[in-house]
Parts: structure tokens; C-alpha cells; sequence
């Protein structure tokens, strides 16, 4: 700490190389973003609606274009209820008509009913527009969490991100405290 | 800069890329393992009845109740990368005559099914787990789980259509589909032809029917 007052030079880089892993994971996070058509293409799995497919703390993968066919019954979509910014996991069990105005309902593997009652009041289906994508890739285990971890290297080695992110949605306050945390690690650690 | 963090960072991050890789690889062994599924659907009862098909329903409308058999064999899916096979019936319809709706699907019956290595995954009770682990004889992958005969199974669902009318419905046609969960590497699901090693469902179609008329319930 005390090197760092004597030595504006290197606290200005190490500043700057703070800068530039946040920048770069967000970079990623948009690119990813642009290719995969959706406003956010990895996902964390809040609930255990989905077991045993999906587990509390899974990262998804989505893909939001429809290049070949319409989004179908079967397929396992991400939703927003109206009004509500809360991601569902959960697959498309009834579809009526075809294209952007298709009715489609969904309902959780592990959940004895359809989703009728989570969606909004006067809500009975969704739509195209409601869903943010379509999970293509693996629930991912416990392993490539770690090496996505180690990839994006915004969270220094934490092995739970799913589990972090899921605190962080908890607790909103943590984002700022996490924040603090990092951006110190970035200043006190050398090189 | 050669701290204990730093060297524990680099093993660790070359650990996960190794990792990463590895499982990459595994993934693809799944394109090397063949497919070959096939399926029998024969539709046993019908009955479309006037009610509200659940007790959230805000309305009376009509529901369509589809007993089946099913005799299919997919043992193929289970491999030692696979997590679970998801298996459902949908019924198929076309548009009603004027209608505005193009196509109509809805699944009437699901299934999990899991490869004995995610058995302890599955939210069931303790005595049906310890029954499920039993049935594996502590081997890892299970094809055998994959051969399905259903003989005159009630739908878990009844159908229903948006317009409240399902009656006289012509021209439905009962599907099996499955949508394989791998441990690591992409979703897939039944196609509609062969693809590599990967055949297209033999059979899997019903003949296609009408729905009955409305039988009042008492």
C-alpha cells in the first residue's frame, strides 16, 4: 500500500489493468450477447424446477435465433414473466399456432403443474417476445464453471459462480462489496 | 510475482483448461455411439369432456383425456455420457377449419429417466430412490431403462385449446419425442432424419384420429 503512494507510475497501471479485465469481461459478455440474439445469453439456474436436468447453481447456455424452425414443444426456454425480471428455466409443453403470435405454454420437469399460475394476472400464455432463449448447451458442471471462472477471470477463482450469482441476485448489496473487493485485489496484488 | 497465489493460479487455471478439453472430448465420443430408437403409439381410449381440466382453471372449457400404449425401445441414448433421457408424448393437430391457429402441439405424457450415474439427482422419496438405485445393480449406464412398454396409460395431461373447444377435433396424430441430457456437451433431441450414426425414430406415430364428442361429466 505504502509502495503504491511512492509509486503513482505503477498505481496508475494497476488501475488501468483493473479497467481493462472489467471492460474485456464485458466485452465478452455483450459479443456473446450479439451472436446468441439474446439480452442474456448465460444463464444461472435459480431454482430446482428443472431436476434433474438442471441443478440450483447451473450455467445455461442460450441461443435466441430461430434459423431453422420455429421455437417448439419440448425445446427448454428462458422466460421473463411480464413485468418481471426474474429468469425462468423451464420447457415448452403446448404450443398453439405457428410464428411470432404462437401461444406457447411451459411447465418445470420436476413441478406437478404448468406454469399458468407463475405467469402474470390475465396472462394464460406466453409468447415469442417473452422468451430470451433456448438452452443449447449443457448444463454445465461443476468443472468447466471452474475453468469459465478462470477464463472470463473477473472472479478470482471462486469456484461457485453459479452459486455467487445467485447470492448476488439474493443480495444486490454483495455486487458493491464484491466489486470493492476485486478492484483492491487488482491495486494491493503486484505485476 | 512467483507468490503462493500465483503458482496456485496457474495450476489451477491449467487444470481447468485440461479439464475443459477432456470433456470436450468425451462430448464427442457421443457422435460415434449410435442411435437406432424406434416406437409404437396406439391410441386406446378418448374422451373429451366439459370442466375445469385443473383447479386453478378459471373457466369451464373442454379437455381431451388420450389413453395409450407405448412400446418403444431406447436403449441406444443411454451411454456413459448420458445425465438423463427426457421422454414425451405430444398430440398434433392442425389448424381448425377457420381457425387461426396453424398447428397444434401439446404434450399429454413425460417421463424422466435417469442413467443410474444421476440417479441420486432425481427428487423422488426415499424408498422409490433406494428402489431406483436397486434396479441399476450398481452399474453406471442402464440401456435396459430405456425399453418402455405402457399398456392403456392414462395422459398425465389433458388438452385443452386456447379457444375452449377441442371436441370433434379431426386429424390428431399421437408423437414420441425424447431430448437427451448430456453430463457435458449440447442438448439434443430426436431428429427427423439421420444424421451420422444418429437414425431418425422408426414408427413413433400414431395413426391419426378424431376426438369424440363432449361427454357431459357428472
Amino acid at each position: 500500500m505504502l509502495s503504491m503512494l511512492q509509486n503513482p507510475r505503477q498505481a496508475a497501471a494497476q488501475v488501468l489493468n483493473f479497467a481493462l479485465i472489467l471492460s474485456s469481461a464485458f466485452m465478452m459478455w455483450k459479443g456473446l450477447s450479439v451472436i446468441s440474439d439474446s439480452p442474456s445469453p448465460i444463464v444461472v439456474v435459480l431454482s430446482g424446477s428443472m431436476e434433474p436436468a438442471f441443478q440450483r447453481g447451473d450455467l445455461l447456455f442460450l441461443w435466441n435465433r430461430n434459423l431453422l424452425q420455429d421455437t417448439s414443444v419440448g425445446e427448454v426456454v428462458v422466460y421473463n414473466v411480464k413485468d418481471k425480471d426474474i429468469p425462468i428455466v423451464h420447457r415448452v409443453v403446448r404450443k398453439y399456432g405457428e410464428g411470432e403470435d404462437a401461444k406457447l405454454l411451459t411447465k418445470g420437469d420436476n413441478n406437478p403443474s404448468d406454469d399458468t399460475e407463475l405467469y402474470a394476472r390475465g396472462q394464460d400464455y406466453l409468447v415469442r417476445k417473452d422468451i430470451i432463449g433456448s438452452v443449447v448447451g449443457c448444463e454445465l458442471p461443476q468443472v468447466v464453471r471452474l475453468s469459465l471462472t478462470y477464463c472470463t477471470n473477473i472472479v478470482l477463482d471462486i469456484p461457485f459462480v453459479g452459486y455467487v450469482t445467485i447470492l448476488l441476485s439474493e443480495h444486490p448489496w454483495l455486487k458493491t462489496v464484491m466489486l470493492g473487493v476485486m478492484g483492491l485485489f487488482a491495486i494491493l496484488q503486484r505485476e | 510475482m512467483h507468490n503462493t497465489l500465483n503458482r496456485f493460479q496457474s495450476v489451477f487455471g491449467f487444470f481447468t483448461t485440461v479439464a475443459f478439453v477432456l470433456g470436450c472430448f468425451i462430448a464427442a465420443t457421443d457422435f460415434y455411439a449410435e442411435r437406432a430408437p424406434t416406437g409404437t403409439l396406439k391410441v386406446q381410449n378418448l374422451q373429451v369432456v366439459k370442466g375445469r381440466p385443473h383447479y386453478y382453471s378459471s373457466a369451464q372449457e373442454e379437455y381431451a383425456i388420450i389413453k395409450f400404449s407405448l412400446d418403444a425401445d431406447l436403449s441406444h441414448l443411454f451411454t456413459w455420457n448420458t445425465k438423463q433421457v427426457f421422454v414425451y408424448v405430444t398430440a398434433e393437430w392442425p389448424a381448425a377449419k377457420g381457425g387461426v391457429n396453424a398447428t397444434n402441439e401439446a404434450v399429454i405424457w413425460d417421463s424422466i429417466i435417469t442413467n443410474p450415474s444421476a440417479d441420486h439427482l432425481k427428487n423422488i422419496g426415499p424408498a422409490t430412490m433406494k428402489k431406483l438405485k436397486k434396479s441399476a445393480q450398481g452399474k453406471t449406464v442402464a440401456p435396459d431403462r430405456g425399453i418402455l412398454s405402457l399398456r392403456n396409460q392414462r395422459p398425465k395431461y389433458q388438452i385443452t385449446h386456447p379457444s375452449k373447444k377441442i371436441a370433434d377435433t379431426e386429424n390428431v396424430k399421437l408423437k414420441l419425442h425424447y431430448n437427451v441430457q448430456p453430463w457435458f456437451g449440447v442438448l439434443t433431441w430426436n431428429q427427423n432424419q439421420d444424421i451420422g450414426f444418429w437414425k431418425a425414430i422408426k414408427g413413433g406415430v400414431s395413426a391419426p384420429f378424431a376426438l369424440p364428442s363432449i361427454k357431459k361429466k357428472n
